[in-house]
């Protein structure tokens, strides 16, 4: 019986075929909608994640500003971390890190390398052409020996260029490509505020990879102290530093903040975090951005099915008269009931699978376009059927109930 | 010849309509009998109250008043669910206005009832080919009713009536909409049915008809009255 009244349903699809795609729209927005955004949150996850850990091994980063939740910030746990206290102003605002607590941190147990990372804005320029995309960093060559950058040419500044704050740079290879496009740009002078820089080393394409949020490939590396003399400040907005191991990490994590926190007078104005913190504090502020954007969606979900209540209240008053034959020839009320059920549960998992289908699509273009790759999961599947199904027995029943109702003679006198 | 049971006991009925236009009495102490194997001709004017008394044999209406006892079993205690599978394994429609399927083909539309009866898609197709081939249609089982001619939608509607081997043919007006030729090849149908068995009743405005007919009743303001047989 299931049987015939799928195709029986299919036949009567078939038969309005504007309509019924019409009916099924919403539904196809709504799960559309909803299995983009969920795509797109698990894919920037799993992009972040891989880009925590490519950023090197056993790292802690220390941020000015209090970030994350009490008990992770005061005893060194590592995992815990919520974005319960996250407050954005904080780490935007003048850092409270000095180069003085850079130094702590590298007489801190177990720390094998520490760096200072400060973004400098400008204007890059090379005789005609100047660009303002790069992000530039300001650190130690440190920097060089916890990221293990890879390099098509030359190298990384040496300590000894930041104790004499020599004019030096490093390029990402957009920014390279950029500014002297397929030339060498090894030993070229670029300016930066009005001041010349000679390129030392090109990084090597990263595909994809990021520096702390920023394209790894639109980058300029320049000595620490080079960049303080140019912008006349002498904070610090950021401080990476390696731990030896693994297992020594929240020691490590404990230790620094100790030790910062005398620098400064007692105060917890900075935040110690391990990159699992870095993730989880992340992903709570996605988790918290995709759960409200796929509400919205929902709605659509909740649309849609309005919509395919309201047809299928339309399609049995017109087929007032099938249902009145079809109870004259023996139909049961269960028979004319499970028809409709299921006509109105087919419009909806095929509005649901064309919504995943869409999704999919649009998923790749998103993905080739805008650099973010969407992950679908079965679960995604699951949930587009499942639910589609679930809005098309919910929005299907009072229709099929009105139509298994009809009195046979009534409806068989209806035109 | 030997003696049939009745398969058709009405007693007393009366149908009431009541709505916003008022109360009318279709049907007043109505007492029927028929016979297995018997070809009834309803006959009266119009509004008389005929199909009134048909949708109530054929199960799709419920009297008012009064005993009808189909097959020897009291209609009344019977419910909705019961009434359904009588329909589809003891009675065969066929209405004045071809009440055909539009979106179905001839198959399927002649299928439909052994749909209801969770036959086997095989025994389905043997069986509709079978009653098609005793109304001459074997040839438009793909066809849409909307390309067939209108004496062939009644063929099909009788082939529909058939396929469930139902014991009692229940038509109301059947050749209404028909051009006298036609509506003979139907009358003549009917007849050729009965002569295997089957019950027949028609309710019918034609005189004619009634030459078909072993008996013939008279419907007039809700009353039965009696005519002699015929033939
Ligand atoms: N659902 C209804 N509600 C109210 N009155 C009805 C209803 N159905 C039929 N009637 C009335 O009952 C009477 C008998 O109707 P019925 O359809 O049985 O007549 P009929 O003998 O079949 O007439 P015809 O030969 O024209 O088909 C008519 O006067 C009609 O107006
Ligand atoms: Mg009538």
């Amino acid at each position: 019986m299931i049987f015939q009244n799928i195709k029986m349903a299919l036949i009567s699809i078939k038969s309005a075929k504007m309509r019924s795609f019409l009916t099924m729209l919403g539904i196809i927005i709504g799960v559309f909608a909803v299995l983009l955004m969920i795509g797109i949150g698990d894919g920037v996850k799993s992009q972040v994640s891989s880009e925590v850990s490519s950023l090197g091994a056993n790292l802690l980063v220390v941020y000015s500003g209090k970030i994350g939740s009490e008990s992770s910030a005061k005893n060194g746990q590592q995992q815990k971390s919520s974005g319960g206290g996250f407050n954005i102003a904080s780490t935007i605002g003048s850092s409270t890190l000095t180069q003085n607590d850079v130094i702590s941190i590298e007489g801190t147990p177990h720390i094998i390398h520490t760096a200072p990372y400060n973004i400098i804005s400008s204007v890059v320029t090379y005789g005609q052409l100047s660009t303002s995309s790069p992000f530039i960093v300001g650190t130690t060559s440190n920097y060089d020996d916890i990221t293990q950058i890879k390099y098509s040419a030359g190298g990384f500044f040496t300590p000894q260029d930041n104790d004499a704050r020599n004019n030096v740079i490093v390029l990402g290879e957009d920014t390279k490509h950029n500014l002297f496009g397929e030339t060498d740009a090894i030993g070229k002078q670029i300016t930066i505020r009005g001041q010349k820089f000679s390129v030392l080393g090109v990084t090597k394409k990263s595909d994809g990879g990021t520096s702390f949020g920023a394209n790894a490939d639109d980058m300029i590396y320049m000595p620490i102290n080079t960049a303080n003399k140019i912008t006349g400040l002498n904070q610090v907005f950021r401080i990476i530093t390696q731990v030896d191991s693994p297992e020594n990490i929240s020691n490590a994590q404990e230790a620094i903040n100790k030790t910062l926190k005398s620098n400064h007078g007692g105060q917890e104005d900075f935040s110690v975090l391990t990159q699992a913190d870095l993730l989880s504090t992340f992903n709570t502020i996605l988790d918290l951005l995709t759960t409200f954007i796929v509400a919205i969606a929902s709605i659509s979900l909740l649309v849609g099915g309005i919509g395919i209540m309201n047809i299928m209240l339309v399609t049995v008053s017109e087929r007032t008269r099938e249902i009145g034959i079809r109870k004259a020839i023996g139909a049961t009320s269960s028979n004319i009931l499970g028809q409709f059920l299921i006509e109105a549960m087919i419009l909806s998992i095929m509005g649901g699978l064309c919504g995943l289908a869409l999704s999919y699509l649009v998923g790749m273009l998103v993905s080739k376009f805008a650099g973010i790759t969407p992950v679908f999961s079965l679960k995604a599947l699951v949930l587009a059927v499942g639910v589609s199904l679930f809005v098309g027995v919910i929005f299907g029943v009072a229709p099929a109930i009105k139509a298994a109702r009809k009195h046979p003679i009534q409806a068989l006198k209806a035109l | 010849m030997k003696q049939s049971k009745p398969i058709i006991e009405i007693n007393n009925l009366a149908k009431c309509y009541d709505d916003d236009a008022g109360v009318y009495d279709a049907l007043k102490k109505v007492n029927l009998t028929v016979l297995e194997g018997d070809f009834l001709a309803i006959m009266g004017p119009s509004g008389s109250g005929k199909s009134t008394l048909m949708n109530i044999i054929g199960l799709l209406d419920r009297p008012t008043s009064g005993k009808f006892i189909l097959n020897g079993v009291d209609t009344e205690t019977l419910s909705s669910k019961q009434l359904s599978k009588l329909r589809r394994d003891k009675i065969g429609f066929v209405f004045q206005n071809f009440n055909l399927l539009p979106r179905l083909n001839i198959m399927q539309n002649v299928e439909l009832p052994l749909i209801y009866k969770k036959i086997k898609s095989s025994d389905r197709k043997r069986k509709v080919r079978e009653v098609l081939r005793q109304v001459g249609l074997e040839d438009k089982i793909k066809s849409r009713p909307n390309r067939i001619s209108g004496g062939q939608v009644q063929r099909v509607a009788i082939a529909r009536a058939l396929v469930n081997s139902p014991s009692l043919i229940l038509a109301d007006e059947p050749t209404g909409n028909l051009d006298t030729k036609t509506g003979i090849e139907i009358m003549n149908l009917l007849k050729s049915l009965n002569s295997q068995g089957v019950t027949i009743i028609v309710v019918t405005h034609n005189p004619e008809v009634v030459h078909y007919a072993k008996n013939t009743v008279l419907v007039r303001d809700g009353l039965l009255h009696k005519k002699q047989a015929s033939a």
